[in-house]
């Protein structure tokens, strides 16, 4: 057979000028393709499984493969697809549908746990948050399609993001289980070692944290409380943060003892601020709304202490990454981490 | 035969094409004023102030504020329903953030669509957004005031500065009058 680059060229433009693009190009959706999608799923394709009330749109399972197909992933991630948008509907910020238009511009954050990352090979080791990999970044892009064409938020108009953040629509990886000292995040949710599953929520930003130069759990604990303390970050009285721990620190922590409930439950008790530094940064009053703001009446030299996570179940901590350097990622949440994971359909179910 | 592309979008909005903004305008003698807050910060403040300047230089009788918790969302219908039966104009806000500009307008939209005069706050900065939510909920060119960018960061002073400012132009949209004339003046 005979490959035609300038036809698919053309497809790939006709696809621009419709608007339904990122940015990058897109695999063109047939009939034959998309019905390869939906044969993965026993779920019917006019099913809803998102509206966005504001918009008053739907996405159906026929929309999800449409846009899956041409984020560029192959058939048989859809129900990884498909699972991942449903873990962001539970998610409080996701399922609203206020993050998709929110001036943060928040990312999700796509976490792939079971045997199904090796079948398909997501990337759980070296990388996670980088490129490469096939799974990786087609599903988090199709989560983005989704958005963009089947609600029709789109950047500059119903999207208002100021900023954004490195890595929206790409942030999707595997777990890696085979190097955590801890139970599998899906485990913590209540569902066996063999399911496969994803949990999901909206990040503000990620931040590296590089410490490779102590055994002390506790300073490791403490450098990462630092960057999850800074005051930038703190719009209102809480915030909500987390840690996608590289193996190394993981074992460290695992090895003096930590259970991952420890390690939440040191992460809620020492990340905060004084009152003085707050005040210094014009964010020590809280309002009625729970938003922070400066408050001129203030003493600035109060040393008290204001704790700003919640509580040890809406921090994340996740292990993912290569063990061949101590370092992990400090994963700042828009809105609030549930811990919820959902299962992902076994294809099997749908052949039957 | 060659395959078609399929579209990803599942084809054009839902628009309604009825007709939109509540007849007659208001009369502000008398009126009672909802005011529909959006917890954005300021945003209680301002519609305060207006509605306070609504009954002091204008006759309204009295203000209904009422807060919408979920700002991003359309106003819940139980509170659409009391306002509506409470009052005879209403205005939301502040639109100052991505998706509560929109909704912001959304309201103001549902408000005139159930017979109330509706006067939405949004910023100069979400002008794009909120013409586009506009759009969507069958109101193109619905007019709405408009304030500088941004109110979070104002002082009460200038918050109530704002309000004054705005206000003729809220008359102007609730009456349906020019911006410079009280009602029943």
């Amino acid at each position: 057979m005979t490959l035609d680059p300038d036809v698919a060229q053309e497809a790939i433009e006709y696809c621009y000028d419709q608007g339904w693009s990122d940015g990058l190009p897109l695999v063109p959706a047939s009939r034959p393709l998309v019905d390869a999608f939906l044969a993965q799923t026993t779920r019917k394709p006019e099913e809803v499984i998102g509206h966005h009330q504001q918009v008053d749109r739907d996405v159906t399972v026929e929309l999800a493969a449409i846009n899956a197909a041409m984020a560029g992933c192959r058939p048989d991630y859809f129900p990884v697809v498909l699972a991942a948008w449903e873990a962001l509907m539970h998610d409080r910020a996701g399922g609203s549908g206020a993050g998709w238009q929110s001036t943060s511009g928040p990312a999700p954050l796509i976490v792939v746990n079971g045997p199904i990352r090796i079948r398909l090979g997501f990337n759980s080791t070296g990388g996670v948050f980088g490129p490469g990999f096939r799974p990786n970044a087609t599903v988090a892009r199709a989560i983005g399609l989704i958005v963009r064409n089947a609600y029709g938020i789109r950047p500059h108009v119903l999207e208002q993001t100021t900023q954004g953040l490195p890595g929206r629509f790409s942030i999707c990886f595997g777990e890696n289980e085979e190097e955590s000292p801890w139970p599998p995040v899906s485990v913590e949710a209540g569902l066996d070692p063999q399911t496969d599953a994803v949990s999901a929520t909206l990040l503000r930003t990620c931040e590296f944290v590089d410490n490779r130069h102590t055994q002390d759990p506790e300073q490791i604990l403490w450098d990462l409380a630092d960057t999850i303390s800074r005051t930038g970050s703190l719009i209102f009285r809480g915030t909500g943060a987390g840690v996608v721990f590289g193996p190394e620190h993981a074992n460290l922590l695992a090895g003096a003892g930590y259970s991952r409930a420890d390690v939440q439950a040191w992460l809620v008790e020492h990340c905060g601020r004084t009152r003085a530094d707050l005040h210094r940064a014009g964010k020590d009053g809280v309002g009625e709304n729970n938003v922070r703001y400066a408050d001129p009446e203030a003493d600035p030299d109060d040393v008290t202490f204001e704790k700003i996570l919640s509580e040890p179940a809406h921090v994340p901590v996740i292990v993912a990454g290569s063990r061949n350097a101590a370092m992990s990622m400090v994963v700042r949440v828009f809105g609030l981490w549930s811990g919820h994971a959902v299962a992902v359909e076994s294809t099997a179910s749908a052949s039957e | 035969m060659v395959n078609a592309i399929l579209d990803p979008t599942g084809g054009p909005a839902r628009v309604r094409d009825d007709v939109v903004l509540a007849t007659p305008r208001a009369r502000l003698r008398g009126a009672t004023i909802g005011l529909l807050e959006n917890t954005k910060h300021n945003a209680s403040l301002f519609l305060d102030e207006l509605g306070k300047l609504l009954v002091e230089r204008h006759g309204a009788k009295g203000v209904l504020a009422r807060t919408k918790l979920a700002f991003a969302a359309p106003v819940p219908e139980e509170l659409l329903e009391e306002l509506a039966g409470s009052c005879q104009a209403v205005i939301t806000g502040v639109g100052d953030c991505g998706s509560c500009s929109g909704s912001a307008v959304a309201d103001g939209v549902a408000f005139e669509r159930r017979g109330i005069p509706a006067a939405v706050i949004c910023t100069d900065a979400f002008l794009v957004t909120a013409d586009a939510m506009a759009a969507l909920k069958g109101a193109t060119g619905y007019r709405y005031a408009v304030t500088a960018h941004p109110v979070a960061v104002l002082t009460p002073d200038e918050v109530r500065k704002r309000a004054e400012q705005v206000l003729p132009e809220v008359v102007a949209l609730l009456t349906g009058g020019a911006a410079s004339e009280g009602d029943g003046r």
